[in-house]
């Protein structure tokens, strides 16, 4: 087991509005959040000294401005002017699941105290993917001559491949979709909150990259949230119950740029980022009380549920049926609505979803005795981490 | 029907490097050639500077056969690629050679019904002029199906 189980905890949560598309620059949405967490926690915003996020713009094809279309640590700084910040960092290759380890790891090393870690993403008006180019350089040479255009087909064709394989029906995906968005119906801050969506809406709705219809993709919104991270005896001083970081890891075999559809490379990326959350922590799937698993596309879950070790390989479809994904169930599964209820905003909000099931403060989707809460924030083929909070130490 | 019109579609043209050169060069002549490993054996695409399973920088292209299976797929009904507009829906495919396991290739199922694009279908490969430098592999449902 990881000797430092137990030693950082998340504290403070914040959640900025969410639009559909930008109205106002990026920044003010970073800021509500940032500002929201801090305030959760009960800190003065001058008690923050370190600040970690992963700003990368989804949207491709569009002009990189800061503080309108991402919100990097630089554009933060200069908004916050902290006047006690000693540390702070821009991840790359592990998303934002990346800064949150980064973040807890400076906290162990003790070269901050109080970290904050944004996610805000951007929703430009107009066409999501501007793809006009005539050309295609580098990775894409081998893709986009095909009409490869987006990360949603990337991931339909291991998707493909996993039905057939599997011979499994992807109308059985109905229950990812209703169940998530029943669950944001208990979120005030999901995009989707309030609005219905039933099996008959799933399954008559327009497909978009067979077999992902329209709900299986996440919506693209503008929005940020925002934690605090803080060592686990700060963080007993602070307002909110802490949820304790019992362990982590991230994936450990990257895919040659270019090379798509490879089934066998989620299995893999999911496999050795849960491996190491599970020895560090002491804990394995069954210990497993509630659990957020990212869903930018729902095949995603399937992909997590099985090299996570929740599920069989072939099995993912079966398992979330039957009420098992429910707030009571076996294991209740993206209580908070998921991406496909929120919005695109990475999965920062399952590690939020995570900590709060973990603290008792998930409010009215809480689930009841939880101890063990599992965090999968990104698809376990693109730089996949995996987290597991805690209730009490041990 | 259920064939995709691939007519109005502006592909965007792929740009060879130091490390694909080799490929578009075999393409533009109707060979299909993948990166090998002089270590291993092992194929791979797409080209990468070193052999991902043995790490050695010896690597050569050399011809494959070019019939091989579907490995995995997706129909495209999305307009979202403005250049595939006009074919919507149509079949992107990932196809696996019998000659290089684990090389995995992006294409199209052309003249076809995109509604034949399945996983393990057989299929050859076929070669399409974009320009006179550049000619793109694709991919047929294979004639002979043993």
């Amino acid at each position: 087991m990881w000797e430092h189980r137990c030693k950082v905890a998340l504290s403070g949560v914040g959640f900025s509005r969410v639009t559909r598309s930008a109205e106002v620059p990026l920044a003010a949405h970073a800021l509500e959040a940032v500002k929201g967490a801090v305030e959760d926690s009960g800190l003065a915003m001058s008690d923050i000294d370190g600040l970690a996020t992963y700003p990368e713009l989804p949207a491709t094809g569009h002009a990189v401005v800061d503080g309108v279309t991402i919100v990097s640590v630089n554009c933060m700084m200069a908004m916050l002017k902290l006047p006690n910040l000693s540390w702070h960092v821009q991840v790359e290759t592990v998303n934002i699941g990346g800064a949150v380890q980064q973040a807890a790891n400076a906290l162990l090393a003790g070269v901050c105290r109080y970290a904050v870690v944004w996610r805000a993403m951007h929703n430009p008006k107009g066409t999501y993917q501007n793809l006009p180019g005539t050309h295609a350089n580098g990775p894409t040479q081998f893709t986009a001559p095909y009409g490869f255009g987006g990360p949603g087909q990337g991931m339909a064709v291991a998707y493909t491949r996993w039905l057939e394989r599997h011979n499994q029906n992807r109308e059985k995906m109905a229950t990812l979709a209703v169940t998530q968005r029943r669950h944001s119906h208990k979120n005030p801050h999901a995009y989707f909150c309030g609005q219905p969506l039933t099996r008959e809406d799933y399954l008559k709705s327009r497909m978009v990259a067979y077999p992902f219809c329209l709900y299986d993709c996440d919506i693209p919104v503008q929005g940020a949230v925002a934690i605090v991270l803080t060592t686990a005896d700060r963080a007993r001083d602070l307002r909110p119950r802490p949820a304790y970081l019992a362990g982590y890891g991230q994936r450990l075999a990257f895919e040659v740029a270019g090379r798509i559809g490879s089934l066998s490379s989620y299995m893999e990326g999911g496999r050795s980022s849960s491996r190491l959350t599970w020895e560090r922590s002491g804990f394995s799937p069954k210990d497993v009380d509630v659990a957020q698993i990212y869903d930018g596309f729902s095949a995603s879950v399937i992909y997590g549920l099985e090299s996570y070790g929740f599920c069989k390989e072939g099995e993912a479809l079966d398992f979330i049926q039957d009420g098992r994904m429910e707030l009571d169930g076996e294991l209740p599964l993206n209580t908070f609505g998921g991406s496909l209820s929120t919005g695109r905003i990475h999965g920062l909000w399952h590690i939020i979803e995570g900590a709060l099931q973990a603290s008792g403060r998930a409010g009215e989707r809480q689930v009841k005795d939880v101890n063990v809460s599992f965090v999968g924030a990104s698809a376990p083929i693109v730089q996949g981490t995996t987290f597991i909070f805690v209730r009490e130490p041990y | 029907m259920t064939m995709s019109d691939w007519s109005a579609v502006t592909r965007p043209i792929p740009v060879p490097n130091e490390l694909t050169r080799p490929f578009w060069d075999s393409a533009r002549q109707g060979v299909l050639a993948l990166q090998r490993c002089q270590a291993c054996g092992a194929f791979q695409h797409p080209p990468y500077a070193t052999c991902v399973k043995c790490m050695a920088i010896d690597l050569k292209f050399e011809p494959v056969s070019g019939k091989g299976a579907i490995y995995a797929y997706t129909i495209m009904y999305h307009a979202g690629d403005r250049r595939f507009a006009a074919a919507i829906p149509y079949a992107s495919i990932i196809v696996e050679l019998d000659d290089a396991p684990g090389a995995l290739l992006a294409a199209n199922l052309l003249e076809a019904p995109y509604t034949e694009a399945k996983v393990g279908r057989r299929v050859e490969v076929v070669f399409e002029p974009l320009n006179d430098d550049i000619t793109l592999p694709q991919f047929l449902l294979a004639r002979d199906t043993t």
